[in-house]
């Protein structure tokens, strides 16, 4: 709630600046006052804008980029294709589990950016899985919520969709987290990282072809339907990442008397 | 400074929105294995030979029997069902009731030839939580979670749960958003509710 009244100032002159402002119901309304309260999306009409300007572009670009990457590329090789952009990720995943301070899941993202990185040939091949080390995915918004920040009123940004003032300083900082946004410097290296993004964009967009159109089709008010199932989706990230207390004393050690918190 | 008005409020609010009586939910037996004759039931119609339009009808019936249907409409329109008038809350149940079907059976594509598997059983404040993992063909393999609840004696699915969203809360969302973008009035959501409807069954099949 803190952040929140810190971010009023800054509000009222993206509000002044967009006019864009969502007019609160009346006191005499107090449910209807307290579900807007709720949703907490007081930018409503500038991001409701967006969302279309967006929504727009991505009919235009970026579906029908990934519907000719699903249709030209085979399944197996768009797998491994996700593998390894998976593998890119790694060192960004294994920071974020450091700092939320999740030691086993430290662990299997340490294990994975090792093991795939050698025996999977440079994260092609999830060689890691089969032996125990489950994929997982993590940010540094993830981090920012453990640590206690509230996530802030609803922002709908142009081209990452979805998110809001602490997701928005999460994406900063795993950019900057990032040991592939430092190293090396040329003209070459500017160009894989561009091709990189570009291919992770397109490979997620193709992934959620069928989820998206569903969406589009069954929702009445698709933007308050993205908005609604990004929130949950990422109260059930934090939420599952907080339970994760697997017991990091190894297996052949004596264990302990009291029963260590086991993860759900 | 939490005054009683306020906690009143607050109170009624909450009780609004759920659109339930505030008491505690006790966890009901045997949820696990209603879920998986439930499936059963619901795979069995989508593989077995036979016309699209003889399916359509025996999956309404299964969603009838195995689902809350009244329950997740009221849920869904929260606390606009206070300020609905009765025949708006008829026409608007008629309508949900219509939409869930197709929203049903036009997946039938989706789930021929898929298993799923039971997981675990947690009780929790909104019902009884049965973990499922659905192996579609050509699909990885997804979690869901289905919530029963004691209907009348007889257990029923009261929500779906999926990557952590859960289905009637991003329904309500989506038409609480409708309502008030219209003024507050649920005329305007029946009326957008009946145009999807038309173009569900313009469809072929």
């Amino acid at each position: 709630m803190r952040d929140a009244a810190r971010l009023l100032p800054l509000l009222a002159v993206m509000c002044a600046a967009l006019a864009g402002c969502a007019t609160p119901p009346p006191a005499s309304d107090p449910a209807a006052l307290a579900a807007f309260k709720q949703t907490n999306d007081p930018l409503e009409p500038s991001n409701r804008v967006v969302y279309k300007v967006n929504n727009a572009v991505d009919t235009a670009v970026l579906k029908p980029v990934a519907q000719g990457y699903v249709a030209v590329v085979p399944h197996v090789v768009r797998h491994h294709i996700g593998n390894v952009l998976d593998n890119l990720n790694e060192p960004v995943v294994l920071a974020n589990d450091m700092m939320q301070g999740k030691p086993r899941r430290a662990g299997d993202s340490l294990m994975r950016l090792l093991i795939n990185s050698t025996a999977g040939v440079g994260g092609i091949f999830d060689v890691a899985r089969r032996l125990g080390y489950p994929n997982h995915d993590t940010d540094f918004g993830i981090t920012l919520a453990l640590w206690g920040v509230h996530s802030g009123p609803y922002l709908y940004l142009p081209v990452l969709g979805p998110s809001g003032p602490r997701d928005l300083v999460g994406f900063g900082a795993d950019i900057a987290l990032d040991p592939f946004t430092w190293v090396g410097q040329g003209a070459a290296v500017a160009d894989l990282g561009y091709a990189r993004y570009g291919v992770s964009a397109v490979n997620t967009r193709a992934q959620l072809l069928k989820p998206i159109d569903q969406i589009k089709r069954t929702a009445l008010d698709p933007y308050a339907t993205f908005r609604s199932l990004y929130r949950q989706h990422r109260r059930a990230e934090v939420k599952a990442t907080r339970a994760d207390n697997r017991a990091t004393v190894p297996d052949w050690f004596p264990q302990p008397k009291t029963p260590q918190p086991k993860t759900q | 400074m939490l005054t009683r008005r306020r906690l009143a409020v607050l109170t009624g609010c909450a009780v609004a929105a759920a659109g339930l009586p505030v008491a505690a939910r006790a966890a009901v037996p045997g949820a696990a294995a209603f879920i998986k004759q439930a499936g059963d039931r619901f795979l069995a119609v989508i593989n077995a030979p036979g016309t699209m339009r003889g399916k359509q009808q025996q999956l309404r019936q299964i969603v009838e029997q195995d689902v809350d249907v009244t329950g997740v409409g009221r849920f869904v329109l929260g606390r606009f069902w206070r300020v609905a008038t009765p025949a708006e809350q008829q026409q608007y149940m008629a309508v949900f009731r219509q939409i869930l079907v197709y929203n049903v059976t036009t997946r039938i594509g989706d789930y021929k030839g898929a298993t799923f598997t039971i997981g675990r059983t947690t009780a929790r404040a909104e019902g009884t939580v049965v973990d499922t993992t659905i192996n579609a063909p050509n699909n990885p393999p997804t979690q869901v979670q289905w919530v029963v609840q004691d209907v009348g004696g007889q257990p029923k699915i009261v929500d779906v749960i999926a990557e952590g969203t859960s289905m009637r809360l991003t329904q309500r969302s989506d038409y609480a958003s409708v309502i008030v973008q219209n003024g507050g009035k649920v005329a305007a959501l029946i009326a957008a509710m009946q145009h999807q409807l038309a173009g569900l069954q313009a469809q072929p099949g």
